[in-house]
């Protein structure tokens, strides 16, 4: 389980050439994510998706507030909490210089999968993932789709229990974006903890169990997304989010 | 397998799949024998220059038989003429220098700036002489004076107190181990911008921070392998160095019958500055490197050290400054003035710790520094 206690982060800005202000981009956030659940975390680019989801992977302190995975927290456990969570994200890219094999077997080599495991898992993600064909070709030749499945490979090759999934449909062809909503569906009955942070409302609505839309920072809703619709009388969650931040003007 | 070693592992891999990595640890090596036999082969032109190339010397008055079999004597090839004949053929290139005469007061006109004009001068200075000295022999006889009783009565013999050295040898492997310095440092500078800033323009080092590896061994993993590849590069200079000096002193007239190869001890030190070398310049390049937003930026930053780590050494080198204590633990400097001292056969073990302690304690702080970088959000996303 996933709990997740009043986190901010505070930066700075420029107010005019010489002066900074501090702001918050991200304000205040507290949810839970149970076990074989998918959390979506829905907003407009700047929101704070990206800001959050980097201080839950680990790789951004909070200012304030805390991360719980099972009662393990980042300040005491940071290593044995990055060993069961997986980050994938449009700014998460990969070595382009060498293969597909060469990579899942250097992130298992990281992850501390037994050796003698190492090939059996490859086996087995580039089976499910249809990797076979250019499992030994350099990432920099592959296509879209297929570097997206080597990213998703990737994540899975350690079987994590969490992962955090950054806009990663973002810019990506229909196929790329289905081998990826598969993906999380399947890793969802395996009882993970999925958390999936999109602008696309329509996208989120079809696999998010809960939702919790965010706006500068702030939570501005949370329920299903049955729930939110009913709470603001709309029929999709894009006309919700509209609603509930009185339009589309600033 | 240890956190340091998986990154140190992936690292090496990208630094060997890397072609331009590749080049730039091999560039300089490559270079060091063209440079060892290029500058012999040019100082064993200028000091084995044949005489038929400079010995065109004009001569503004008609010369005595005397002076014309003196000339010849000299292998001069002299020409006369008017003064005007004679500046005229002095410019055109004709002739390289040309003398005045009035009564017995020589004017020699020259080029500084002209190689041959230079060599013709040490000729025209020979000639001057042996003329002078054959009016004074000449005067002599004709007062039944014994010219030997008079003149030549000094005898000067030359006694070279280091047979196995020369300035030739010397300057020519120093400027050799200066190459290794830059070579090391030209290869340091490429893995080190494309580990840091590299990575971060790529977007990889987000992925890379989301492995669960403190961001301690990630830095250490990475400087392991940047040092590594300096260290190859570094040793590979000296191998390369040591052959073409060999080959240099075998075929060169300049290094007969002197030994240009650095004895075992400055080879041991040499290996010992490499290392140490790397491990610095590593560091130094990581640290500037990791604060650049793009690999375009941390390319220019890093362009002054290849000039820094060679300047202060080629200066030092040539105003003949040796190594004191303060010296020893001068970045950049300390390095290149151990190895000409040793070289010279001057060991001397305190220099050489403070060299060693010194660079310990810069590489230390270095990497405390790169650790706090790594702990700063905005060096890693740029925010």
């Amino acid at each position: 389980m996933l709990k997740v206690e009043n986190i901010r982060k505070k930066f700075e800005k420029f107010k005019n050439k010489k002066e900074k202000e501090e702001f918050y981009a991200v304000d205040g956030i507290s949810f839970e994510a149970n076990d074989g659940s998918i959390i979506g975390i829905l907003g407009p680019n700047g929101a704070g998706k990206t800001t959050l989801l980097r201080i839950i992977a680990g790789i951004m302190e909070p200012s304030e507030g805390t991360v719980r995975f099972d009662d393990l927290t980042y300040d005491k456990n940071a290593v044995d909490i990055k060993r069961e969570i997986a980050v994938l994200s449009g700014n998460t890219h990969l070595y382009k210089n060498i293969s597909p094999y060469e990579l899942l077997k250097m992130c298992a080599e990281i992850y501390d999968v037994p050796s003698s495991e190492i090939d059996k898992r490859i086996k087995e993600i580039s089976e499910m993932l249809e990797m076979d064909k250019f499992l030994y070709n350099r990432i920099e030749n592959l296509s879209t789709g297929q570097t997206q499945k080597v990213n998703i490979a990737r994540c899975f090759i350690h079987h994590p229990k969490y992962y955090i999934l950054d806009e990663v449909t973002s810019g990506l062809d229909i196929i790329a974006s289905q081998i990826i909503l598969d993906f999380i569906k399947k890793e969802k009955k395996n009882n993970k903890v999925i958390l999936y942070s999109t602008h696309y409302m329509e996208e989120a609505e079809n696999i998010c169990d809960y939702v919790i839309m965010i706006n500068k920072g702030k939570i501005i809703a949370t329920g299903t997304p049955m729930e939110i619709r009913k709470k603001t009388a709309t029929s999709n969650l894009r006309d919700a989010f509209f609603s509930l931040v009185g339009g589309y003007h600033e | 397998m240890n956190n340091i070693m998986k990154i140190l592992k992936k690292e090496m891999r990208e630094v060997f799949r890397d072609r331009k990595s590749l080049a730039m640890m091999l560039i300089i090596p490559i270079m060091i024998p063209l440079l060892v036999l290029g500058m012999s082969a040019l100082f064993e032109l200028q000091i084995n220059k044949d005489p038929e190339e400079y010995n065109k010397i004009g001569f503004t008055y008609e010369l005595s038989e005397e002076e014309k079999n003196l000339a010849q004597e000299l292998n001069i090839e002299y020409s006369e003429g008017t003064p005007e004949e004679i500046k005229k053929s002095y410019e055109n290139g004709e002739i390289y220098l040309y003398i005045d005469k009035d009564n017995n007061n020589f004017t020699v006109n020259y080029s500084e700036s002209d190689d041959l004009s230079s060599f013709a001068l040490n000729l025209a200075d020979t000639y001057i002489a042996s003329y002078q000295q054959m009016l004074q022999s000449t005067y002599l006889l004709e007062h039944d004076i014994d010219p030997n009783e008079v003149l030549n009565i000094v005898n000067t013999t030359y006694q070279i107190t280091d047979e196995d050295s020369n300035y030739f040898s010397n300057y020519i492997t120093i400027y050799a181990f200066m190459f290794i310095i830059m070579a090391i440092t030209v290869s340091a500078t490429y893995p080190a911008t494309d580990t840091t800033a590299g990575e971060k323009e790529r977007g990889t080092l987000e992925t890379l921070l989301t492995f669960p590896i403190k961001s301690r061994d990630i830095i250490i993993g990475k400087l392991a392998s940047v040092t590594l590849s300096s260290i190859i590069t570094g040793l590979l200079s000296l191998i390369l160095a040591l052959a073409s000096l060999a080959y240099a002193n075998n075929i060169f007239e300049i290094y007969k019958g002197i030994n240009i190869m650095p004895s075992i001890s400055s080879i041991i030190v040499a290996i010992i500055i490499i290392i140490f070398y790397s491990l610095f310049i590593s560091g130094l390049c990581i640290a500037i490197a990791s604060m650049s937003k793009t690999f375009k930026e941390a390319q220019s930053a890093l362009t002054p050290l290849t000039f820094i780590s060679f300047f202060p050494s080629m200066i030092a080198f040539m105003i003949n400054i040796t190594t004191t204590p303060l010296l020893a633990i001068v970045p950049f400097l300390n390095f290149t003035l151990i190895f000409t001292d040793i070289n010279a056969g001057n060991i001397d073990i305190i220099n050489i710790m403070l060299m060693i302690i010194s660079t310990l304690i810069y590489i230390t702080l270095v990497i405390v520094y790169i650790i706090r970088q790594y702990k700063s959000e905005k060096i890693l996303f740029n925010e």
